[in-house]
């Protein structure tokens, strides 16, 4: 499995310059994730208006896996239903866990994280901004 | 470069680095998280299987003879090692953590006292820290923590105030696998004695780099593990002079540890076996011993004047990156360097530079209060060995190099 696969111009991208990456000082909603093995510890805080997600930011120290995966996050959270967001999570999973699994459409830009399931040691860095958004909603 | 060690030499005895990782020559810088073993340990196991292999201290057949003789001259290759004043002080064990773990249930957990303390330091590893921690929460007794600087370096001053009447035992490690520091144990150890106090000291990262004198160092128990001293996983060793081991309960039951059982009583078989309950790790034990003859046949002196060139070349070159820190600067340390590199996250550093056919450590190195100290999520981390060269320091840091390229902005 070569470097680039794994460390792809988007990967690389969101690390560099993450979108949504701050504090969210009136968010509603807040969760935080750990990867003991890495050291990575992630926030996120949201927004969460009449059952759909508003707003929404990350916070923490992570590697670029997860930066990026957070970052795609939370853009594409925006306007989700907060009641789908368990199963869209599962379907994020398989899309990670089959690389020959075709595009999810209503996953969009975060199908570019798909390479990532390739490098096992790595699927949990993707998944870490989904767990601390399912802990944001309790 | 050095003075009698050739690496390139060495290297020969240790099928596994000839290996590519990535299509790359493996450069393997985990080597305190587990040496490599040479051939001859291999070799030792796979021949004691082959035609000794019994059951120890059992059996009158010719086999079961060869097999406790080769088990016993194990204990007596660690007892030279250590220096110790006779075999009958290894107790051998799965290895350093199990050892600490003996030494918290068996020698502190019959008479510790709610509000009696146990004292260690800030860097030490989770083996160290973790038996004490349950021991403090069975009994009510208190694990205090001596401080270190912000160089990595035990604050003795305080250490020394922290021993008080009621502390029980001090824990310390002798050279710390996050840091790199090795601590002063001898100081350590005067200062205990002063006030009457024994000393554990984990010796996991010490013994494949330094001489040790457990005599000279003045401690009460001292813990090694064969997998960190080119040796096999799954068997380490605890040394404790004898008169503690004498006055200690066993801490597990079984066969091996007794002298006679019957279902109303049981006489428990002399010192060490009283505390090697169950068949032993035979062949890691014989496998240790290999090690052992390894270490000494290339020279502990020898090993660690290389060690400390490739220590004094890494850290030259890794200080000349920008944004990168060492954690942990003690002017005296083993063959370990931390480091952290601003906007790059050491996962990301340990994949790369593994893409390169380097392997390093990244994360927290199970020593979790230390990282805290430092306020670093993770660190990540070379360690050398004696078959280690300048150029795969050179490989090394052109790797990092490259992984700096791609995360930092």
């Amino acid at each position: 499995m070569s470097l680039d696969q794994l460390y792809q111009k988007v990967i690389l991208e969101h690390n560099k310059d993450p979108h949504n990456y701050g504090p969210l000082d009136h968010a509603t909603h807040r969760g935080q994730a750990h990867d003991a093995l890495c050291g990575d510890d992630l926030q996120m805080a949201l927004v969460i208006e009449g059952g759909v997600v508003t707003e929404a930011m990350f916070d923490g120290q992570a590697c670029a896996v997860t930066k990026a995966s957070a970052s795609l996050l939370t853009d594409w959270l925006i306007g989700r239903p907060v009641h789908e967001l368990a199963s869209d999570f599962e379907a994020f999973k398989a899309m990670l866990a089959d690389p020959t699994q075709r595009p999810v459409a209503h996953l969009g830009l975060l199908n570019q994280l798909q390479p990532v399931g390739a490098f096992p040691a790595r699927r949990g860095n993707a998944c870490l901004p989904w767990i601390a958004t399912l802990r944001a909603l309790g | 470069m050095t003075n009698g060690l050739d690496p390139h030499a060495l290297r020969s005895q240790f099928p596994i680095l000839a290996r590519t990782v990535h299509e790359k020559p493996l450069v393997y810088f985990d080597n305190a998280a587990t040496t490599q073993r040479p051939h001859s340990v291999v070799e030792a196991i796979s021949s004691f299987y082959e035609h000794s292999n019994a059951n120890v201290h059992r059996g009158v057949h010719q086999l079961s003879v060869e097999a406790s003789e080769a088990f016993e001259e194990a204990r007596e290759s660690v007892a030279r090692f250590l220096n110790a004043a006779s075999a009958k002080e290894i107790v051998f064990t799965r290895g350093t953590t199990e050892a600490i773990n003996l030494v918290a249930n068996s020698f502190l957990g019959a008479s510790v006292r709610a509000g009696d303390e146990v004292l260690i330091t800030h860097m030490e590893h989770h083996a160290n820290i973790v038996p004490w921690q349950l021991l403090c929460q069975r009994t009510g007794a208190k694990l205090k923590v001596a401080p270190m600087d912000s160089t990595g370096v035990l604050d003795l001053e305080a250490f020394e105030s922290l021993i008080t009447d009621r502390t029980r035992l001090v824990g310390i490690v002798h050279v710390s696998n996050a840091l790199g520091t090795v601590n002063p144990v001898q100081e350590v150890c005067v200062m205990a004695k002063a006030k009457g106090v024994p000393v554990l000291v984990d010796g996991a990262q010490a013994t494949p780099h330094l001489a040790i004198d457990v005599q000279a160092l003045g401690c009460d128990f001292y813990c090694l593990s064969g997998h960190k001293m080119y040796g096999p996983t799954g068997i380490g060793a605890l040394w404790a002079r004898q008169s503690h081991l004498e006055a200690m309960p066993p801490w597990q039951g079984g066969g091996e540890m007794i002298k006679h059982v019957s279902f109303t009583e049981t006489t428990f078989n002399e010192v060490p076996h009283k505390f090697e309950a169950g068949t032993p790790h035979v062949a890691g034990a014989i496998g240790l011993k290999s090690a052992i003859d390894f270490i000494e046949s290339v020279g502990v002196a020898q090993i660690a004047e290389h060690e400390q060139a490739l220590l004094s070349y890494a850290t030259e070159k890794l200080l000349a990156i920008d944004g990168l820190r060492i954690i942990g600067q003690a002017k005296n340390k083993g063959p370990v360097i931390s480091f952290v590199v601003e906007s790059a996250h050491a996962h990301d550093l340990g994949t790369i530079v593994d893409h390169f056919g380097v392997a390093i450590r990244t994360g927290h190195h199970c020593a979790m209060p230390a990282m805290q100290f430092f306020d670093v999520p993770a660190t990540a981390r070379v360690s050398f060995a004696a078959y280690n060269t300048h150029e795969e320091i050179d490989v090394f840091i052109d790797a990092l190099n490259h992984a700096r390229a791609m995360l930092v902005p």
